[in-house]
């Protein structure tokens, strides 16, 4: 069953004048137990997806959508507050910048000791503050951060971006989530600690059947990780499928050019030759193309791109796209 | 035919007092040496905290060497002397978002460099810094924008396009590729390639990303613990690597050079 279902969401930034389609219909599913990745460009709008799903979105922002269940309950029927209520019990969510998002004034114990959930404590309140101690000691343990008194005592300008990136999945893990939305949880870190951080995302997976959105903007990164993936651009649902399925055999000129562009999947090609890519750079906000947002720089664009391709499915691998390279293969 | 950069005996020790585990002195760097000639690329792989950034530091004058020195063109770099070196090497930083100034919009950032290495007039400056937009795939119409304005990717660009417009010879790029997406990522790669061509830039990569390292270098190094453990041409280094910790790194990303 899927734990979560959005179908045709879209975001607007409200401005003086018209609103702006930053996300425009895009649709994301999520089964038990999945590890899904999201993909795109920067810009692409994937972080405000996930912002829209936890509802931190500002009063700047106006989302819709034709569907949006969290474990069959339809939240677009709650009030904001219940559907944020709704949502933080089950849902969490690792931000892209975490040193930016941790308080610089307090040490990292206190700000795990408070992010433990009051429901894990058992004993009387006079009990409660050394086993909040104990619990965020433990949550430490868990992402791999094996001398915790170091790091308890620290403010996070001392840590380093990875560790801080740790101390953010256990805050993270503090709630237990049921699912965990993970935006660039990697970004810049070296290979060894990006390992490490997959790592222990899969095995939270696999020991507590934790389902996974993973964002990255890049593609041969996640492949390893990842059941499924979904690309987007530029605000639009591109492709979605079986990780297999959208590294091997990409429906979408989008999705191709990603995975020619990778210097580390075309590893035939002579060294310092030239690498495919796509020309130009994803469109800014206030000018996007009509209809199929890659239109001005696909290669396969014809008349019919200026009006936005409807998603078709085969067999669960779905693309948007009026010339799919489905019969290429 | 002398290297266009020389490094020898080159180290770095930071001294700290009452850091975390109150240790005196951190050796960051050991001493070692290199050499570069135009046109070439050196890549330096290595784990965090391996000395890399602090290698780059070095080597741009933001740090002074604890031992050693550095040559460029035969002729030795004194510590302090800017102005010689921020023509002649530049560098792109890991976290360049953060080094661009919020305060100031795209061409004041680009136009300071100008002014404080050239003698060109404004109108020559401004037609410059829309050629270099231009070059790094931005668009004319950016300069009045602040950094604040741009994505991750485009920052990155910004900072490439402020390392190029002095027309260096040596540019360090540090994890300057990481953070950009793959298909700028190419472009840029493709990019750096050119003006490799064009203008024989040597160019200093440091990377974690092996698929890079392939296809954009031709020597590499591979530092761990502020020591160089290897030291080769790119191809043979990967293909047949000496060392256990750069067995590790290497099927730590799942890479594998095709058989041919
Ligand atoms: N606070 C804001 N005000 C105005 N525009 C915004 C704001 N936040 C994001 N945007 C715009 O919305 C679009 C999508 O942004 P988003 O942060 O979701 O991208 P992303 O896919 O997460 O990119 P990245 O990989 O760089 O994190 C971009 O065009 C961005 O410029
Ligand atoms: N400004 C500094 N002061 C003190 N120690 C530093 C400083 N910069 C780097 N170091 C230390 O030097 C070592 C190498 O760091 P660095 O060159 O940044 O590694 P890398 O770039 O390979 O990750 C690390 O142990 C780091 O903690
Ligand atoms: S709909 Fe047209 S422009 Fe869009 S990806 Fe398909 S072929 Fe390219
Ligand atoms: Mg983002
Ligand atoms: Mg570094």
């Amino acid at each position: 069953m899927n734990i979560l279902d959005i179908r045709n969401l879209s975001i607007k930034l409200l401005t003086s004048t018209t609103p702006i389609l930053a996300v425009d219909r895009v649709s994301l599913a999520m089964k038990e137990g999945e590890v899904r990745g999201l993909v795109g460009e920067s810009g692409s709008g994937k972080s405000l997806l996930a912002q829209a799903i936890v509802g931190v979105l500002d009063d700047k922002w106006q989302v819709d959508a034709d569907r949006f269940h969290w474990r069959g309950i339809d939240l677009m029927r709650l009030s904001v507050d219940e559907r944020k209520k709704v949502i933080s019990k089950d849902v969490a969510m690792i931000f892209q910048e975490p040193m930016a998002c941790l308080d610089p004034t307090t040490t990292i114990g206190a700000q795990l000791e408070e992010a433990v959930d009051d429901e894990q404590l058992t004993g009387y309140f006079w009990q409660r503050k050394q086993q909040r101690k104990l619990a965020a000691a433990n949550l430490l343990h868990k992402v791999g951060i094996k001398h915790h008194e170091v790091c308890t005592k620290s403010y996070p300008h001392q840590l380093t971006e990875a560790l801080c990136q740790r101390v953010m999945i256990a805050m993270a893990l503090a709630k237990r989530p049921i699912l965990l939305i993970a935006d660039e949880p990697t970004a810049a870190m070296e290979s060894t600690n990006q390992n490490q951080i997959f790592r222990l995302l899969a095995s939270l997976n696999q020991l507590k059947n934790m389902s996974i959105l993973l964002i990255s903007h890049d593609l041969e990164n996640v492949t390893h990780w990842t059941n499924t993936i979904t690309v987007m651009y530029s605000g639009q649902f591109v492709e979605a499928g079986t990780t297999q399925h959208i590294f091997n055999k990409p429906y979408h000129p989008y999705t191709r050019a990603l995975v020619d562009s990778s210097p580390k999947a075309n590893m035939q090609i002579p060294m310092k030759s030239r690498l495919m890519t796509l020309p130009g750079s994803i469109p800014i906000l206030q000018h996007l193309p009509i209809g199929c947002r890659l239109g001005p720089r696909c290669p396969k664009a014809q008349k019919a791109c200026v009006q936005a391709p409807k998603v078709k499915n085969y067999h669960g691998h779905q693309v948007s796209c009026h010339y799919s390279l489905k019969g290429s293969y | 035919m002398t290297s266009l950069l020389q490094v020898s005996n080159l180290s770095k020790s930071y001294k700290l007092n009452g850091f975390w585990f109150n240790r005196k002195s951190i050796p960051a760097l050991e001493p070692l040496s290199f050499d570069i000639q135009a046109y070439k690329t050196l890549a330096i792989v290595g784990e965090t905290a391996s000395g890399k950034s602090t290698l780059a530091k070095l080597l741009v004058g933001a740090e002074k060497p604890t031992t050693g020195n550095i040559k460029l063109n035969g002729q030795m770099l004194q510590h302090g002397n800017f102005k010689q070196r921020c023509q002649h090497i530049r560098m792109i930083f890991q976290d360049s978002g953060t080094t661009l100034n919020p305060s100031l919009t795209i061409q004041q950032l680009l136009d300071e460099p100008l002014r404080l290495n050239t003698d060109l007039t404004e109108l020559e400056r401004n037609k410059l810094i829309q050629e270099t937009l231009q070059k790094v795939g931005l668009l004319g119409e950016h300069m009045s924008f602040y950094p604040h304005m741009f994505s991750g990717g485009q920052k990155q660009r910004i900072s490439l396009a402020r390392a190029i417009i002095l027309k260096p010879q040596v540019i360090i790029l540090d994890e300057a590729l990481a953070a950009l997406d793959p298909s700028l990522r190419s472009q840029m790669i493709n990019l750096l390639l050119d003006l490799q061509q064009q203008m024989g830039l040597a160019y200093i990569l440091i990377s974690h990303n092996l698929g890079i390292v392939r296809h954009f270098s031709d020597k590499m190094m591979v530092l761990c613990k502020g020591r160089v453990l290897e030291v080769g041409d790119t191809q043979q280094l990967l293909k047949n690597p000496q060392h256990k910790y750069t067995k590790k790194l290497i099927m730590n990303q799942h890479f594998k050079l095709p058989n041919n």
